[in-house]
Formats: structure tokens, C-alpha cells, sequence
């Protein structure tokens, strides 16, 4: 049991270092020159990001380019105006701090928020000591409602009914709901459930101006898709509209990386989505049965026959038969074979030609370990096939999990290894790291299968040990 | 075979097979353009091939016998790190230390701690389990067995594997060469291989046959060459 329990633990320890060097590997090659970066995440450090960036150093920011003026303010009148009220704890109380031309240039570039708001029409606030009284007016009436406690209960609210005075009250905080208003999406069950993602996105959709609706006739699918659509949104931007402070800047400093929005994709299940907007999870299901198919085979024919081989060989009293025999296993176990093959083989001949190639390969691989393991001769090949088990256990699956992949891309064969390399040439971190890990774990099963049908010899103390 | 032939005809035989085909390759590369990408392309594979098994040896061999013989934490450290490289197919950590390394020699090294990890561990097995079977064997620390008894006796009985595993080295080189090429993972101004030759969608017949010839052949020299030093 105890054992059990160290081997589980291992393997899993091992996954999770396999997941980190993968992560690494495909973020490694997509850097390459030449390529263009797919993923969203590019921009963020992969496994530690020092600075993480929130609303605050953002609207700070912004807060002081608009404040200096020139083109630089421009940008930054676009930032904060996205940023919305978010942005308004840090930049409100701030603005008394500025000399009075630089306090109405920020006061004037708020105006866009103020409309989305729903608190001023630009008329109002055209001059620029006009929208600077403005401001100043407003935190010291509305400073109380920027409460994370406060905009809470205004969610939950509107998430139970729809009364439109709960929606006015979340759109007069803008962005600085978000948080809430994404945490209150929940799972969609029920058709209550897609009420409730009606209500809640029509006012995500007013304060970030994204168009993702809801409709009105929306069925439990089509509800879980928007849903899918805002996670995905605030996977991205949600440090954006996020304070980082204490121990969320600590969590920041590894969830702000590129593996740690990949792991939170992962923990949402589905090990998160493809360039092509499906399942990963589901791309594992469909290549899986290919890639077992030929590792199987591969394994179930090819092992045995290697044994048989060897044992003819063994036989065999003439020179010439046994020289022949070496040369044909030596030759056969240059996977490149599967290359030259192709120019002979069809396309419709693809899966049987894999097979084929997959098992004389392994026979021809496994003879020659087992030729050179059991020189003496004294030891029956069975036998030494299962003495040597655990050394061909760790050598055997990288090599023929890469035999998999040859002819999978080769014989355009939809397994594993195929959407494995096609997604780390396009960039599709998701679908690469759910093709590999399960590669991955094929690789790490059949390395402790082999380990554990070693025979161990019941006395020897160096065999316990090891 | 090769317990049939002494050890001087068996190099002079992986000589003459490789003379061969240099002869051949240098005779055919004016030829074409094909055959004489295929020409440079062999200078590659047995350049190549000759340094992952000499970088792969100078890993293997300490790593190895520590692991088997020596303090604990060798042993754990060479399984974790084995579990770790050989839980994915080579092609892609190939295919991924190609577009890393700005040099096909730092690439070639790459491979060759790749491979020498590989052989590292078949070396520790292969050492345990003689170390298992020998009836007069009793569990030493690398520490305390005299060390040339232990190369005489252990190691020189234990190379077999990685013997043959360092016998496909060639092979193994040219086959991820051609899957990463097959697989569009080759960067773009990489030097010219067998890769194209073989993995290309629509290959010529010649020199791909040739290039497939030519590893089988190579892997068939150094197989025959490779002999642990007291096999019987």
C-alpha cells in the first residue's frame, strides 16, 4: 500500500514537471523568430511574473501621462476610459494632488466614463472646471458605493431579480463591478440559470462595450457559451480591473504568468479551449483512440515478436542466417524505414501501413536489446524479456511514442501525436499541452507497467533496495 | 554476428562501410542537386551521429555506475530526470531544442545529454541486475569497492545495452530529423540533413533510398562494431 502510495505520488510529481517543461517547451518555440505569437497571453512572463500590473498601477499610469500631456496622453485617455470606473478610486482622490490645467485634462478625459455611467451627458461637462467640480462632487457623494461589500450585494441582487433600478445602480459603478459581476455567473443548469446570465450580461456588455448579448429566446447552450466568452474575457484583462494588494500581488506574481492562465483554464475543466474554440479535453478523446491503437499493437505484436526473433536467431547454426538475421533487425529499427515506406505506400494505406511499421519496428528494436542482454546465452529469451523490462520500460516509450508521431503525421492519421506537433507549429497552447500530457501520461503508465512485471528476487538486498 | 568476428576486423568492417559510402556519396554529388544535398547530408549524420554518442558516453558512464552503485541520491535523481525527458516523444524535445539553440553544435550536445540520459539509466539497470543475479555480490557503496574492480567486473559485463542503444544513434538522429521536418517543426535555416530528404511530402525516390540505405547501413557498422569488451 505503501508503495502504491509512493508510486502514485511519483507519477504525479512527475506530471506536474512534465506540465512545466512542456509549458516551457512550447512557449520556447513559439518565441522563435519567425513566428508569430497565437496565444493572448504571450505578453505575460510564462512561470513568474516580478511586476504584476493591476488597476492601480494602470490608473496611475494613465493618471499621470494624461497629467503631463502631449501624445503620450492620448493613449493613456484610451486607457482610462476602458479601465472606467475601476480606475475611479485611484484617480478621483487623486486629482487634488495636480496642478489645476492638469487637473481638468484628467477631469475632461473622464467625461467618456461619466456617460457610460449614466451620471453626466458631455454637454455637462464640456469645460474643463465645470467636469473638475463635477468629479470632486461626485466622490464625495458616490465614494461609499466603490466598496467591494457594497457592489456585491448589488450583484447578488440583480442576480436574483430584475428590477431595472438594481441594474442603474451597478452601471453608475461601471467596471469597478466586474469582479462581482463575473464571480455571479455561476453554472448555467436551467432556464432560471439563463435568466440570470441575461440579466447579468446585458450589464457586463454596457460597461466593457464588448458585444457579447444574451438574446432574449437564449437556450441553456447558447447562455453557457456567453458565459464561456466573459471568463474567457477576464482571464485576459481581469488584472486589469483587479486591485493588487497583499496576498493577491503575492498569488499575481504566479497566476499573472502564462502558465498560470493555462492551469486556471485547466481547473475550470475541459483542460480549457483550442484555437478552435473546442474542448481540449475533447481532442484528447478523439486522438486518443488512434495513438492506444497503435501503441498497443505496436506493444501487444511487436514485443513478442522481438522474443520470437531473438529465439530464432539463437538457433540458427549458420553463420550466414544469424548474420543476416542481425543485419535485418539492426536495419529494421532505423525508424527513417517508415520515411522510405512512404514513397511506396498509398494514403488509403494509411493506418494498416502504421501498424505494420509501428510493430516491425518494435520486434526489430526489442531483438537487438535483447540479443546483446542476454549474451551468455544461458537465460531463455521469455524470460530475459521480462529480466530486462524495466531499462526497455524507460528506453522504449519516448522511442516509439516518436515512431507514433512519424507516422501519424505522415500517414495524416488523427492521433495524439499529430495534433500534438500541429498545435505546437500553430501555437495552440491549450491543445499542445493536453496532446502532450496525454502522451505524457501513456509514456509514464508504460514505463511503471514495465517496472512493475520486473521479476524482483526475493532474497537479494541490492533488489529491494532499487 | 558479432561474437564471430575479433575485434579488429569488426572496425575494420564499420570502416570499410563507412569509407563506402563517403566514396559513393562524393562519386554521386555532382550528379544532382538532390544527391548532393544527400552528400552533405551524410557528412551531418555521421559527424552528428559520432558526437551525441561521444557526448552521450561521457554522461552516461559516471551517471550510471553512480546511480547503480553509488550514494542514493544519484539513483533517484537519474530516475526523476529520465521520467521527466522520456515522458514525451524526442521529436518534440528535438524539434524544440532545434529552434532554442542558435548553433547546430550546441543542438548536436543537446541531443547527446539527451541520449546520454537515456543511456545512463540502462546502464544503472543493467548493473543492478547483474549486481541481483551474482550470488557472491553483496550491496557496496561506489565508495568502497575498489574502483578497478568495479570497471573490470561490473561495468565492462554491463555496456551491452548501452552498447546497441548508442549503436542507433545515427538512426535515431536521421529519424527525428525527418519527423521534425515531417512535422513542420524544422527552423527554417537549419544546415541541410537527411531531414528533407526523407520527411518532405513528396520525397525523390533516389535519394531518399539512398539516405535510408545509408542509415541502415551506418547503424548495421556501428552495431557490429560495438561489442562489450568481455562478452563471451
Amino acid at each position: 500500500m505503501r508503495a502504491a502510495i509512493r508510486r502514485l505520488f511519483g507519477i504525479a510529481l512527475t506530471l506536474i514537471a512534465v506540465s512545466v517543461g512542456m509549458f516551457w517547451a512550447c512557449a520556447s518555440f513559439a518565441r522563435r523568430a519567425g513566428n508569430r505569437p497565437a496565444s493572448p497571453f504571450a505578453t505575460l512572463p510564462v512561470f513568474f511574473n516580478p511586476r504584476p500590473v493591476g488597476v492601480r498601477e494602470l490608473s496611475t499610469s494613465a493618471l499621470h501621462a494624461i497629467a503631463r500631456g502631449g501624445e503620450p496622453a492620448a493613449a493613456a485617455q484610451i486607457s482610462l476610459a476602458r479601465l472606467g470606473g475601476a480606475a475611479l478610486p485611484y484617480v478621483l482622490p487623486a486629482l487634488d494632488s495636480l496642478e489645476p490645467r492638469s487637473r481638468e485634462r484628467v477631469a475632461l478625459s473622464l467625461t467618456k466614463v461619466a456617460v457610460r455611467m449614466e451620471v453626466a451627458t458631455p454637454e455637462e461637462l464640456s469645460d474643463g472646471a465645470q467636469a473638475v467640480l463635477f468629479w470632486t462632487r461626485f466622490w464625495q457623494d458616490r465614494a461609499i458605493d466603490f466598496r467591494a461589500a457594497s457592489v456585491r450585494h448589488l450583484t447578488s441582487r440583480l442576480a436574483e431579480r430584475s428590477i431595472a433600478l438594481r441594474r442603474e445602480d451597478l452601471i453608475h459603478v461601471d467596471t469597478f463591478a466586474l469582479p462581482e459581476l463575473i464571480a455571479a455567473l455561476g453554472r448555467v443548469d436551467s432556464l432560471d440559470d439563463v435568466a440570470r446570465i441575461q440579466r447579468l450580461s446585458s450589464v457586463l456588455t454596457h460597461v466593457t462595450e464588448l458585444p457579447v448579448a444574451c438574446p432574449a429566446n437564449a437556450s441553456v447552450a447558447d447562455a453557457r457559451e456567453v458565459v464561456d466568452t466573459w471568463r474567457a474575457f477576464w482571464d485576459l484583462h481581469g488584472s486589469e480591473y483587479s486591485a493588487l494588494d497583499g496576498p493577491r500581488r503575492l498569488a499575481a506574481t504566479f497566476v499573472e504568468t502564462q502558465y498560470g492562465k493555462w492551469l486556471a483554464a485547466v481547473l475550470r475543466g475541459g483542460l480549457g479551449r483550442t484555437q478552435s474554440g473546442t474542448q481540449a479535453l475533447d481532442l484528447v478523446t478523439q486522438g486518443l483512440a488512434t495513438t492506444s491503437f497503435l501503441l498497443f499493437v505496436g506493444l501487444g505484436v511487436g514485443f513478442p515478436l522481438g522474443v520470437a526473433w531473438i529465439r530464432f536467431e539463437r538457433q540458427r547454426r549458420k553463420f550466414a542466417t544469424r548474420v543476416a538475421s542481425a543485419v535485418a533487425g539492426t536495419a529494421l529499427a532505423a525508424i527513417p524505414c517508415a520515411t522510405f515506406v512512404r514513397c511506396f505506400a498509398g494514403r488509403s494505406a494509411g493506418l494498416s501501413t502504421a501498424i505494420c511499421l509501428v510493430t516491425i519496428t518494435t520486434a526489430a528494436w526489442v531483438s537487438r536489446h535483447l540479443a546483446r542482454s542476454t549474451m551468455s546465452q544461458s537465460v531463455s529469451p521469455i524470460a530475459a524479456a521480462f529480466s530486462v523490462s524495466a531499462p526497455l520500460g524507460a528506453t522504449y516509450p519516448p522511442f516509439v511514442l516518436s515512431a507514433i508521431v512519424l507516422v501519424e503525421v505522415i500517414y495524416q492519421l488523427p492521433g495524439l501525436g499529430r495534433t500534438a506537433a500541429l498545435s505546437l507549429v500553430s501555437g495552440d497552447v491549450n491543445a499542445w499541452m493536453a496532446a502532450s500530457l496525454a502522451l505524457a501520461s501513456a509514456s509514464l503508465l508504460l514505463r511503471h507497467a514495465a517496472d512493475l512485471v520486473r521479476p524482483r528476487p526475493a532474497s537479494s538486498a541490492i533488489g529491494s533496495r532499487r | 554476428m558479432n561474437e564471430l568476428l575479433s575485434a579488429k576486423r569488426r572496425l575494420a568492417w564499420a570502416a570499410v562501410a563507412a569509407a563506402l559510402l563517403v566514396a559513393i556519396a562524393s562519386a554521386l554529388a555532382p550528379r544532382s542537386p538532390e544527391l548532393h544535398a544527400y552528400a552533405r547530408g551524410l557528412a551531418f549524420a555521421v559527424l552528428a551521429g559520432l558526437s551525441i554518442m561521444g557526448v552521450a558516453f561521457v554522461v552516461a558512464l559516471p551517471l550510471g555506475a553512480l546511480a547503480a552503485s553509488g550514494p542514493r541520491v544519484f539513483d533517484w535523481a537519474l530516475r526523476f530526470l529520465c521520467d521527466l525527458v522520456g515522458s514525451l516523444p524526442t521529436v518534440f524535445v528535438a524539434a524544440v531544442f532545434w529552434a532554442g539553440t542558435s548553433s547546430t553544435l550546441r543542438f548536436v550536445c543537446a541531443l547527446g545529454l539527451l541520449r546520454g540520459l537515456e543511456q545512463a539509466w540502462l546502464l544503472r539497470c543493467e548493473i543492478v541486475r547483474l549486481e541481483a543475479e551474482d550470488p557472491e555480490s553483496v550491496p557496496h557503496g561506489l565508495g568502497r569497492t575498489p574502483l578497478v574492480a568495479f570497471l573490470r567486473r561490473r561495468m565492462s559485463a554491463a555496456l551491452g545495452p548501452l552498447f546497441v542503444s548508442a549503436s542507433f544513434s545515427v538512426a535515431w538522429l536521421t529519424a527525428l530529423d525527418a519527423a521534425v521536418t515531417q512535422a513542420g517543426l524544422r527552423p527554417p535555416h537549419a544546415q541541410p540533413t537527411w531531414g528533407p530528404l526523407l520527411g518532405a511530402p513528396q520525397p525523390s525516390p533516389l535519394p531518399a533510398l539512398l539516405a535510408a540505405s545509408s542509415v541502415a547501413w551506418l547503424t548495421v557498422a556501428l552495431h557490429a562494431l560495438f561489442r562489450p569488451p568481455n562478452a563471451a
